[in-house]
């Protein structure tokens, strides 16, 4: 056998990355990316990644501002500056907050059994007619008034929404078409009214009369806080207890993992997804009701615009969560507020707070993609 | 007098019918390889603005600048295809998303480059010399512009694409089976990404001709829900090119009729004449539930993100 001579130096062979010994394969410099399916997330990756995601989205947003023609000074003074220092501007995203809250937490009710409840303005809407019919037709004595109104916006909500339920249980029709089309059907029968039998003979502007003072929501006594405020958070708490406390809370989580197998175990699954897309719709009803109770003081065409696709927005950045449903409602409370004065002070039109919204969404929804998915470069 | 109405009611009837059934195709094209569209009304969106932005910021002829609506659908469709295809985004998120993205970006570029309510010349009717004529089929048939002309052309081409051509072959195979596509050495993501390109190209020519053709002017979300009729009326058709024209000719005479009806004299209060479109789609939806499954051609991959590793 020969023995390599150690009195003459051998070549050193370099271990060449991507090349193996004895293979026939082309030597490669390069690797590639392989992805695979991670089995389990922890939370800081979580976070981190959700933070990532939003961070990726304001800056495309701030970058479509900028574009649009708004200064880069301005747009900081706008939306963390005077948020943060001017009370009317407090005022106004807690004002703004608390409908977006209330939305944000009928649509992550429905997400949460994975009905697509895509027709929260049309829930809305439905709250507010029904809240209003009370009004008008001043049903029951002054001092039962609001609670009466709040009732009924909550029955005119789950009412709207029981249709799409029904008809997606009993014979499997999607509900994100069947929701959306209603908010259509919704908003013509809202247009009927405001222009026809309810339109405010005072003015003859498209809205209902001057709701009376007792049928509107009191002021809290600091800025033009209502008590829509207090309503809200003890929608939000009432909530967090429903989905993360009570047993029902747990049945939705089975029904959003795997409602067959729920139902294999005796589970009543379809009750679980019929409560909880009839408290969505009497949630959006409600948040209809807040708003022309609360702010608007009457019945307007188009109060309800743009909720729809925030309380999309809102859950889907909260993760269906109570508590998160909380803070992304103060987030786009400020974003519609710093809308509303980009709007006055820049002539940027109101669909560019949609657009900036649409952004936001993508961005966190592709930066899930990161959380799903390990990826690593293999050579 | 009824002969009148008629002729006249169904001589609009193709210029509506051409929206959904050019949208339905596309949307029909992108759903077939198992990819869910629900930004269908973002795509027209977009192709309604560019189509008029294309008459009146490029001085473009009404031909070319559906051409644009395409390209810009295009564009869109390309960031859906890299969210769904490339990075798994929920297809429902991403789709709704989209058109919200859509309303946005029409409103903002819209709105600040001034071409809200400026009407345009647009696509003009073209009277076939001898057919159009004809007593009652020619103003019907004969007497329509050119895209009307060309859409059931299209309808043969993508139906005969589908059903006999190896492209089309693929292409329903990834819809189908994208695992065992990918097996077979169909590129899973380049079919949908192409799919989602020419489907998009259509909705966006759909979207265009909406302003270009029949508005001839273009507002803020002048769309109106159609996109979203686009896709029930697919889901109507159970992914059949031709049931899906059948059903874009329904819709199409409603939306034809609509006008009609009140300039006729009859008194029914006009938003809950403006809900009808709305209604007859849920109808259609139900009856579809209820017909059941039998011979629909769903992908049976439609709405599931392909990924190799995840066999």
């Amino acid at each position: 056998m020969d023995v390599p001579s150690k009195t003459v130096p051998q070549p050193v062979r370099e271990a060449r990355a991507g090349s193996h010994d004895g293979a026939a394969r082309p030597s490669r410099r390069r690797g590639r990316l392989s992805i695979e399916i991670r089995q389990h997330a922890s939370a800081r990756l979580q976070g981190v990644v959700l933070a990532g995601g939003l961070l990726a989205g304001l800056t495309c947003a701030a970058a479509i501002l900028l574009a649009a023609g708004v200064g880069l000074p301005n747009l900081v003074q706008e939306f963390v500056v005077s948020i943060v220092t001017s009370p009317e501007s407090v005022a106004a995203v807690l004002v703004q907050g608390a409908p977006l809250a209330v939305v944000g937490l009928a649509a992550a009710l429905a997400f949460r059994v994975r009905f697509w409840n895509i027709g929260i303005e049309g829930q809305m809407i439905s709250g507010a007619i029904a809240a209003t019919v009370v009004a008008i037709h001043d049903i029951g004595p002054p001092a039962l008034r609001l609670p009466l109104m709040l009732a009924a916006a909550a029955l005119g909500g789950s009412t709207w929404i029981l249709g799409p339920v029904l008809l997606r249980l009993r014979i499997g029709l999607n509900e994100i078409i069947s929701t959306l089309l209603l908010n259509y059907v919704a908003f013509n029968a809202l247009l009927h009214l405001l222009y026809g039998p309810w339109r405010d003979p005072e003015n003859n502007f498209p809205n209902s009369q001057l709701y009376e003072p007792f049928e509107q929501l009191a002021e809290l006594g600091w800025q033009n806080l209502t008590w829509a405020l207090p309503l809200a958070v003890a929608l939000l708490l009432g909530g967090w207890w429903l989905l993360s406390v009570s047993r029902f809370g747990f049945l939705t989580r089975i029904a959003e993992a795997n409602p067959r197998m729920g139902e294999a175990q005796g589970l009543p699954m379809t009750r679980v997804i019929l409560a909880a897309t009839l408290v969505s719709g009497a949630l959006a009803g409600i948040a209809g009701f807040m708003i022309c109770a609360g702010a608007e003081h009457r019945l307007t065409q188009s109060f309800a615009s743009g909720y729809g696709f925030s309380g999309i927005l809102i859950a889907f950045l909260a993760r269906n969560s109570a508590p998160g449903v909380l803070v992304v409602a103060l987030f786009v409370g400020t974003l519609f507020v710093a809308g509303q004065s980009l709007q006055v002070f820049y002539q940027i039109p109101a669909s560019a707070v949609q657009l900036l919204q649409a952004v936001i969404v993508l961005c966190v929804a592709a930066s899930d993609f990161f959380i799903r998915h390990r990826l690593r470069w293999l050579r | 007098m009824l002969l009148e109405f008629l002729t006249n009611w169904l001589a609009a009837v193709p210029g509506f019918v051409v929206p959904f059934a050019l949208a339905a195709l596309g949307l029909l094209l992108i759903e077939k390889a198992g990819v869910l569209s629900l930004g269908a009304e973002g795509f027209m969106l977009v192709g309604a603005l560019a189509g008029i932005g294309a008459i009146l910021g490029l001085g473009a002829n009404p031909l070319a600048a559906l051409l644009c609506a395409a390209l810009a659908a295009i564009l869109l469709s390309l960031l859906y295809a890299v969210l769904v295809v490339s990075l798994r985004v929920n297809q429902v998120i991403a789709g709704l998303s989209l058109v919200f993205l859509a309303q946005g970006l029409t409103g903002l570029i819209g709105t600040g480059a001034g071409w809200v309510n400026r009407p345009v010349d647009g696509l003009r009717p073209v009277s076939l010399p001898l057919l159009g004529d004809l007593p009652l089929v020619g103003p019907v048939l004969f007497r329509q512009d050119t895209v009307v002309y060309l859409t059931i052309p299209a309808f043969a081409l993508v139906a005969w694409m589908l059903a006999r051509t190896m492209v089309g072959l693929r292409l329903r195979a990834v819809g189908d089976g994208p695992d065992a596509a990918d097996t077979a050495g169909i590129g899973v993501s380049a079919t949908r990404y192409g799919a989602i390109a020419a489907g998009a190209a259509l909705v966006g020519i759909a979207g265009g001709y909406l302003s270009v053709g029949i508005a001839r002017i273009w507002v803020e979300g002048m769309t109106g829900g159609r996109g979203w009729i686009a896709i029930a009326i697919v889901i109507f058709a159970r992914w059949r090119p031709w049931s899906a024209l059948a059903g874009a000719v329904l819709f199409g005479a409603i939306e034809a009729l609509i006008p009609r009806i009140a300039a006729a004299g009859i008194q029914v209060p006009q938003y809950f004449i403006a809900m009808i479109p709305y209604l007859a789609t849920l109808v259609v939806m139900i009856w579809t539930c209820l017909r059941g499954g039998g011979g629909s051609m769903e992908p049976r991959a439609l709405g599931r993100a392909h990924l190799r590793e995840d066999r």
